[in-house]
């Protein structure tokens, strides 16, 4: 990354903590959304609102399984690759891939059929805005999570020069916390 | 830059051209749905114009940067033009944050020149509307302005060099960082051509709803600069826990990079709330939301407490870096260690934590929960403890010090005596019975004044002047600086003490007109703030001039301890040939350790 | 050559000096131009004493900085001053005076702000409502909205604010109060006026273009000339309170 002399171990290291930063700021983000949420719910006379029904649990659900075990699967590419089976880490990428986009389509399917809008009311705002933020969040995951999969498939990857992986790891993990919350609050509690 | 502006063009054609068309299709589509787009698609376009993202594509395509490509992307010593290209050089992008920070500081000031101009006889010249536009654009330039000048700027050009680094840790996000810029500066300064916006900078709800496009296109401009803000943040705080050079033990590290690390931390944690909140409030305009629309069961103070959750510790993000480059400057001058150097680090610190806890200070009369009042009152309060052991240091430095006269000296001192009022002021604001009477008035607005031009303007000059000769290996002339300074100093102190006892009389800020009792007293601020203005001028004319003919300035033209001086001016293209071994602090001035200036980083 | 103990001594003698000279100057004065309710007199003896703990700590600095750029020039001396990096008593000095002036000037802050806000009983209550760019005032008791508002001497009033559009924020300055109008939550205040007469308030609030020219009257009268001027209002056709007359 630098200029001059290359340390891989310290471009590595200056990498990770940057992410590390970088979800901290995203913490602050979505705390801001789940305060707004919070109030506003706190001043509403009952909630959902009046006229409001939240979305049926069912597909949610089944969407919240699939997220967590998305994350597993991207600790196993992570420990895959730690001990150098490249073949190991892709397929659990692949897996992850594919559960993540499973994961957009459900939510893509639900917008679509939830009979209410981003302009109904706070109920819609904050319901929207919340998994809407998510739902780009994932998309960022995924995109880390394909170029990842490229770059292993051009043999960039090894047991010594995972940074990107790990990376990849963290972020995916914290989108898979917030989509946790996200559920327990918006849908569930 | 030409691709850069034909992908921005790029961007507004597709944006605008797509909406059109789905208009033409049928589907209802208000003008702030064409001006979002087209700013975003904008953004991304210049971005891509300039260059910013052909290494990271390379990368995620997965294929090997060519090193010569990234060398070439670092610039060549002595080119002109890569300070005008995508230059992954911090030295190249300190220079590009800080004459970008000058020229919009000019920008803000003409507006100020326009609301003086209206506001020195009763009555109405550029009329309410026009007046409320200048006035809001003038406060979201300054802001901007002060975000950026002297951790963009300074700090970028200096950080990675006093702390013995070749660079900052990620050198293309940080060119990235400060191309995010352009766009939404360029956006503001026409915002008056897209109707303008009355709301202030603090676009209140409902105000701000119901405001003009040009609203909607200070609430983009601004995420945007949040979202460069959270980057250069990230980028900062690696660069100083990673890599600092042997020796450079945090408790050595110049005090400037404490400030600037402590503001970094504040910009990271603060701005994505305050992202967040104007994101929610442009939804409201755009989408159709409601988060902020009491009619619809939205809440309007929920907003002031989300904005002030960042623009409270933003205050700090604008005044520590000004701090900083003070408490840098007073040992060089004084010839003296900088005075209880490990408290002024921990008052930084306490500064930094408790700024998170005094946000609603700014809505004592805002209707918020009642008990709320007192503990912010105290959180305030406490907050003058840590920030009056800068006067500490800076008193206890140039008490028994040999003290050199020098531009940069002049304003610390100018920076003491404005930064003091500001801070006895800011006392009657945190107190609530006095707040009750003076939130909203002049007093307000001479308070602020006081705070960030003495803190953060006051740093920022009394910091260009000192590292100008390292930056541009030239000095600049003494004498130009000390006129500038003295003219600046009294016409700011003309300008802005009277505004106190406007305040108390009861002048309202924010207003276009006002009672013919107070006509005299704003003659003479209009007066002494046209001073200010033409003051700014010799300092332009200085650092241009002196740039081009000034005498070539030695290696360390103070005897200066720090590391950034124990190289050429201006420094070689990759700072330092063997990254020196650090063997002591940094102000060890009088010998303490029989370290002379020289010796101390062997290289 | 001066020791530096005696330049500890001079420059203390300097302010406190000036720190009793400028104590003696604004100790007692009315900084608040027009007073005329209990409110504002509490305001006004917070203002005096927080001017008052200001002269010492503005001297301090002051003396400090006009003594170094005195005494302390190097005049052309290019050698180094002392490496003094700090004094713990000094520092400790410090810390412990301006934590207790911070206490201090808190506990002093607390009591005067109960007592503007604290009790919550009144004798006469008025609903303000405001909008974009004018204010009404409407008396639940007497049924009558009028455009300037009318309240009675010597008695604890209470306004309940609202706004139907945008924040708005009432202040008269004589009386020392001031609250936001917020639309969508009624904020309120209490206050005794004290001082017979007419008084100009504003709103202090951006509120867009109009924000300059929104002002508004008070007029303080004895119980029984408000009665009767009461009694003269025209009453509004019966509707719910709250909405337009």
């Amino acid at each position: 990354m630098g200029f001059g002399e290359e340390d891989p171990a310290a471009s590595r290291s200056n990498m990770l903590l940057g992410v590390k930063l970088g979800i901290l700021s995203e913490v602050m983000l979505f705390g801001a959304l789940f305060a707004a949420y919070f109030v506003i719910r706190s001043e509403s006379g009952g909630w959902p609102p009046e006229g409001h029904e939240r979305p049926e649990l069912l597909l949610p659900g089944l969407n919240t399984l699939l997220l967590v075990s998305s994350s597993v699967t991207m600790q196993w590419a992570v420990r895959a690759i730690g001990r150098g089976e490249v073949a190991t880490m892709r397929r659990a990428l692949r897996v992850t891939l594919l559960l993540g986009s499973i994961f957009i389509l459900v939510q893509g399917y639900e917008f679509a059929t939830n009979g209410f809008g981003l302009d109904a009311g706070v109920f819609g705002s904050t319901f929207y805005t919340l998994t809407g933020f998510h739902g780009a969040h994932v998309l960022a995951g995924l995109g880390f999570i394909a170029i990842v999969a490229t770059r292993a498939r051009h043999g960039l990857i090894s047991a010594e020069h995972h940074t990107a992986v790990e990376a990849a790891s963290y972020y995916w993990h914290f989108v898979d916390v917030v989509w946790v919350i996200l559920f327990s609050t918006l849908y569930v509690l | 830059m030409l691709r850069a502006v034909l992908g921005a063009a790029t961007g507004i054609a597709v944006g605008v051209g797509s909406l059109t068309l789905a208009r033409g299709a049928g589907l209802i589509i208000d003008d702030g749905q064409v001006l979002g787009l087209a700013y975003l698609l904008a953004v991304i376009g210049f971005l891509f114009g300039i260059g910013a993202f052909r290494f990271w594509v390379t990368w995620a395509a997965g294929r090997q940067v060519d090193p010569a490509e990234e060398h070439a992307a670092h610039g060549t010593a002595g080119d002109w033009r890569r300070y005008f290209r995508f230059t992954t050089d911090h030295k190249v992008i300190g220079v590009q944050y800080l004459v970008t920070a000058f020229l919009l500081f000019l920008i803000a000031g003409s507006f100020a020149m326009l609301m003086r101009f209206e506001l020195a006889q009763p009555g109405l010249v550029l009329g309410k509307e026009a007046y409320n536009t200048v006035m809001s654009t003038h406060g979201a330039m300054m802001i901007t302005v002060a975000l950026i000048s002297i951790i963009g700027g300074l700090g970028n050009y200096l950080v990675p060099i006093m702390i013995g680094a070749r660079d900052m840790a990620f050198p293309k996000t940080n060119a990235l960082s400060y191309w995010l810029l352009p766009l939404p500066i360029l956006l503001v300064a026409i915002n008056p051509l897209l109707g303008g916006f009355d709301s202030g900078w603090t676009a209140y709800p409902p105000l701000s709803q119901q405001a003009n496009l040009g609203q909607q296109a200070y609430l983009m401009a601004f995420v945007t600069v949040g979202i460069s803000s959270i980057i250069s943040a990230i980028n900062f705080l690696v660069t100083v826990f990673r890599m600092r050079a042997p020796g450079m033990s945090l408790m050595r590290m110049p005090i400037f990079v404490w400030a600037l690390t402590v503001t970094a931390t504040l910009a990271l944690i603060a701005t994505s709330v305050v992202a967040a909140a104007f994101t929610m409030l442009l939804f409201d305009r755009v989408l159709g939301t409601s988060f902020f629309r009491p009619s619809r069961g939205g809440d309007v103070i929920l907003f002031e407490h989300l904005f002030w959750f960042y623009s409270h510790p933003a205050v700090y993000i604008m005044g520590l870096p000004g701090l900083g480059a003070i408490l840098e400057v007073v040992p060089v001058f004084a010839r003296k260690p900088l005075f209880a150097y490990p408290l002024a680090v921990l008052s930084f610190i306490s500064i930094g934590v408790l700024s998170f806890m005094v946000w609603a200070h700014h809505m004592f009369v805002s209707g918020m929960a009642e008990f709320f009042h007192i503990p912010i009152m105290l959180t305030t309060e406490l907050i003058s403890v840590p920030t009056g052991i800068v006067f500490l240091s800076a008193l206890g430095t140039i008490w028994m010090g040999k003290l050199h006269f020098k531009t940069p000296m002049l304003w610390v001192f100018g920076f003491i005596w404005a930064f003091l009022i500001g801070g006895i002021t800011g006392v009657y604001l945190a107190d609530v019975p006095t707040d009750i009477t003076l939130s909203d008035t002049y007093f307000v607005v001479a308070h602020f004044h006081y705070t960030i031009v003495g803190g953060t303007i006051f740093g920022l000059f009394a910091g260009t002047y000192y590292w100008y000769p390292k930056i541009t290996g030239r000095m600049y002339s003494e004498r130009l600086g000390k006129l500038h300074f003295w003219w600046f100093t009294l016409a700011f102190n003309a300008t802005f003490l009277p505004m106190f006892w406007l305040g108390i009389e009861g002048m309202r800020r924010r207003v276009a007109d006002y009672p013919s009792q107070f006509g005299g007293l704003n003659l003479w601020i209009s007066f002494a703030a046209f001073n200010i203005f033409l003051s700014v001028a010799v300092f332009v004319f200085n650092m241009v001039w002196s740039w081009r003919r000034g005498p070539r300035a030695a290696p360390n033209p103070w005897r200066a301890h720090t590391l950034e001086w124990q190289i050429s001016s201006p420094p070689p293209i990759q700072n330092f040939d063997h990254i020196p071994m650090v063997s002591a602090g940094p102000y060890e001035y009088g010998g303490g350790v029989g370290v002379p200036a020289e010796g101390r980083a062997a290289q | 050559m001066t020791s530096p103990r005696r330049h500890l001594w001079i420059a203390a003698a300097a302010w406190a000096v000036l720190s009793i000279v400028g104590i003696v100057l604004v100790a007692g004065i009315q900084i608040i131009p027009v007073i005329a309710s209990r409110e504002a007199v509490i305001e006004n003896s917070a203002f005096v004493l927080l001017t008052i703990v200001s002269v010492p700590v503005l001297m301090f600095v002051v003396v400090g900085l006009a003594y170094s750029a005195l005494r302390f020039r190097a005049n052309g001396d290019e050698t180094d001053g002392p490496p003094v990096h700090g004094s713990r008593g000094f520092q400790s000095i410090w810390l412990g005076v301006s934590f207790a002036l911070v206490i201090g000037l808190f506990g002093y802050g607390a009591v005067g702000l109960i007592d503007i806000r604290g009790a919550q009983s009144s004798d006469f209550e008025v609903q303000v409502r405001s909008e974009q760019w004018a204010w009404h005032f409407e008396y639940p008791d007497a049924g009558v909205v009028s455009k300037e508002l009318h309240i009675p001497l010597g008695e604890r009033v209470h306004l309940v604010i609202n706004s139907d559009d945008v924040i708005h924020s009432f202040w008269v300055p004589a009386f020392g109060v001031k609250q936001d109008a917020v639309p969508g939550r009624p904020t309120q205040i209490y206050l005794t006026a004290t001082v017979e007469g007419t008084y100009p308030g504003l709103c202090a609030e951006l509120c867009g273009f109009g924000h300059t020219d929104m002002h508004l009257t008070v007029v303080v009268s004895g119980r029984a000339a408000l009665e009767s001027w009461l009694s003269q209002q025209p009453k509004p056709s019966p509707q719910p309170s709250g909405s337009p007359p």
